[in-house]
């Protein structure tokens, strides 16, 4: 993952964004869609999706579905109704961090 | 092009070779493989099955599968917890706050006029073997369910394990020695109140790991693992 410290901490949130969005996904399907929607900059790696899928899901905010896709089973993950109300929570809290720092980087200087 | 049958068998195989002992994450790590290979074969498709795999793993990084094993052993404790936490609860919410409320103080009157240190001995022993007993017919239970798919879930030896919570076992022992090192006389209001709910609370709580959880096991399996239906 590029600069993979400061995205570490938005995964989840970007996680749950996506569930948002599209309803239900599957691992696989997360990796390459965050990488479609970077162009390729942010690459999800193997190793830390899995584990922040399972920990959204422990903690309720997460629930599965399996399903027989061709000869094999797929493992979908969308949000439950707690798992919404905290999206919003943390969509508000990314974007007003996403602010905080612009306003570092690029000071405004006269007010 | 789409894996065959045998190549799907195979990466089921590979998962155990490295260190996937349970279903549930094989299942999920070998729907993930078998995407990056179709994934794979659409840009490269001269790549043979067992490059594409290797190349695929190499994602995973130097530890292969072991940190994806391990964060999941910690979410899914993490989930029974709360479910030990959410059940305990119960007891100290109406309706069952009375029966824990009379447990206390049943418990609370029967030391103050019957107290003696080898009732505690006496009693302990007791909950010792009721503790063994109840953990020896789950386990059978949970065997021949092992039996039957063949399979191994990680919730399921969580549940069946006890989590963290296995040192209940230990506990009448721990008590047994405390008393007996105990002086004379019988220990004041406060203190006899103190032991009743503080011996109660325990009890609850094993109760919930020994028996509650594992006889909704079947259902907290299949909230945990959809796939379950699949496999039976």
């Amino acid at each position: 993952m590029k600069n993979s410290s400061l995205y570490k901490g938005s995964l989840n949130t970007i996680i749950m964004k996506l569930l948002e969005e599209k309803g239900r996904m599957y691992g696989y399907e997360i990796t390459q869609k965050v990488k479609a929607i970077t162009l390729g900059e942010l690459n999800i790696t193997e190793g830390a999706l899995y584990p922040a899928l399972h920990k959204l899901e422990a903690e309720g905010l997460l629930e599965v579905e399996v399903e027989k896709v061709d000869n094999r089973l797929r493992k979908y993950y969308k949000l439950t109704e707690k798992g919404n109300k905290e999206t919003v929570n943390r969509l508000a809290e990314l974007e007003e961090f996403i602010k905080n720092m612009q306003n570092i980087v690029n000071p405004k200087l006269s007010y | 092009m789409k894996l065959s049958d045998e190549q799907i068998q195979r990466l089921y195989r590979f998962t155990r070779e490295h260190f996937v002992e349970h279903y549930d994450l094989q299942t999920e790590l070998v729907d993930h493989l078998s995407n990056a290979i179709e994934e794979e074969w659409k840009e490269n498709p001269k790549l043979s099955f067992e490059e594409a795999l290797q190349k695929e793993f190499k994602k995973f990084g130097v530890f292969g599968f072991m940190d994806v094993v391990e964060k999941r052993q910690s979410a899914l404790s993490k989930k029974y917890h709360l479910l030990i936490w959410k059940h305990f609860k119960e007891f100290f919410t109406i309706p069952k706050l009375i029966i824990t409320i009379s447990l206390v103080v049943g418990l609370f009157y029967f030391f103050k006029y019957i107290f003696f240190y080898e009732l505690m001995g006496i009693g302990m022993i007791l909950w010792f073997v009721l503790l063994i007993a109840a953990l020896v017919y789950e386990k059978r239970k949970m065997k021949k369910r092992k039996n039957q798919t063949g399979k191994k879930w990680m919730f399921e030896e969580i549940i069946y394990g006890y989590g963290s919570f296995s040192a209940v076992f230990a506990f009448p022992i721990h008590m047994i020695n405390i008393f007996s090192n105990h002086g004379n006389g019988i220990p004041n209001d406060y203190i006899l109140f103190g032991i009743s709910l503080f011996l109660v609370a325990v009890f609850l709580g094993s109760y919930v790991v020994v028996k509650i959880i594992p006889s909704k096991a079947e259902e907290y399996l299949k909230q945990t693992y959809p796939e379950y239906a699949f496999s039976n």
